[in-house]
């Protein structure tokens, strides 16, 4: 009984010391930025990167992968998210549209991944300038 | 196989298939691949708890297949068998060490195993460490949703394992 008792103090606090470290990364995400560059992956290959603070105006493709699935993506200033895919769950499309680096939007029947990353200091400075050049 | 353990694994083959099936006409809590509450598990810690872990893996297994070839697609079953396995063994050892007692613990470090199998499978297939960023949210709410399919096994297990024990 003692054995279980001391047993079960050590898994209890393992357990908790994860879920400690879950909420800590979930609740403060690491790099936050102010502006992110989109990454489309399918079977691992990246497809395009979109600047999304470059994104004036919203406007969707479709991405096909090797096997005919589809997955149309819309991007907007500032966001991105799948309108419509073929993937039997659809969790991608119920995720929405993602404006940080938290989460990516996975569609896992298609293999697909929209992974954001903070944009690089120097690529938000040379695009103030364009814009006030502009 | 004694005619009686084949019939009672064919019964607890069944409820942990109903369960399946009854789990998956719930709509997905949350839109993140992966999370769900795993109330089959349920089923396979009474197993290895009551019965014997070789009980457990065979119903397992027999679920596993017949909920891949009744609800999902074929690219399921590899998330499924890995995760399904993950989970076994895990609560197999927590099981050994909490000599059956405080099931809560041994579900909850189940669906943690069983979460971090799929998203091993995951990140096999997309092959790319971008999953990893879901690691965090699938740890939480595997020890989460495990916990309490763990509590549930054991007030269930207390009413069915009379069916199990082969003495009588």
């Amino acid at each position: 009984m003692n054995r279980t008792k001391q047993n079960a103090a050590l898994i209890g606090a393992i357990l908790s010391v994860l879920i400690l470290v879950s909420l800590l990364y979930i609740l403060f995400p690491h790099g936050k930025a102010d502006s992110y560059i989109a990454d489309i992956y399918q079977d691992g290959q990246l497809l395009t990167s979109i600047p999304l603070s470059d994104v004036k105006e919203a406007y969707t493709f479709t991405v096909t992968g090797a096997t005919g699935c589809q997955n149309e993506v819309e991007v907007r200033p500032g966001s991105i998210g799948i309108l419509s895919a073929d993937c039997p769950d659809k969790l991608c499309v119920h995720q929405g549209f993602i404006s940080d680096s938290r989460l990516p939007i996975t569609c896992l029947p298609n293999r697909l991944v929209i992974l954001l990353h903070p944009a690089e200091q120097a690529e938000t400075d040379s695009a103030a300038i364009d814009m006030i050049t502009y | 196989m004694p005619l009686k353990r084949l019939t009672t694994l064919a019964l607890y083959t069944t409820l942990s298939l109903a369960i399946y099936a009854l789990e998956s006409a719930i709509p997905p809590l949350v839109p993140i691949p992966g999370i769900k509450l795993g109330l089959a598990n349920i089923i396979t810690l009474i197993l290895l708890q009551h019965g014997s872990p070789r009980d457990a893996a065979l119903v397992l297994a027999a679920r596993i297949l017949l909920s891949t070839l009744l609800f999902g697609q074929f690219i399921s079953l590899a998330y499924s068998l890995t995760g399904g396995i993950f989970s076994l063994l895990a609560m197999f050892l927590i099981n050994r060490l909490l000599y059956g007692k405080m099931s809560f613990l041994t579900g909850a470090v189940g669906g943690l195993a069983h979460n971090a199998g799929q998203l091993l499978v995951a990140f096999a297939l997309t092959a790319t460490p971008g999953v990893l960023t879901y690691l965090p949210f699938l740890i939480l709410s595997g020890i989460i949703t495990g916990f309490f399919t763990g509590l549930a096994a054991s007030f269930a297990g207390r009413r069915l394992s009379y069916i199990i024990s082969s003495k009588s």
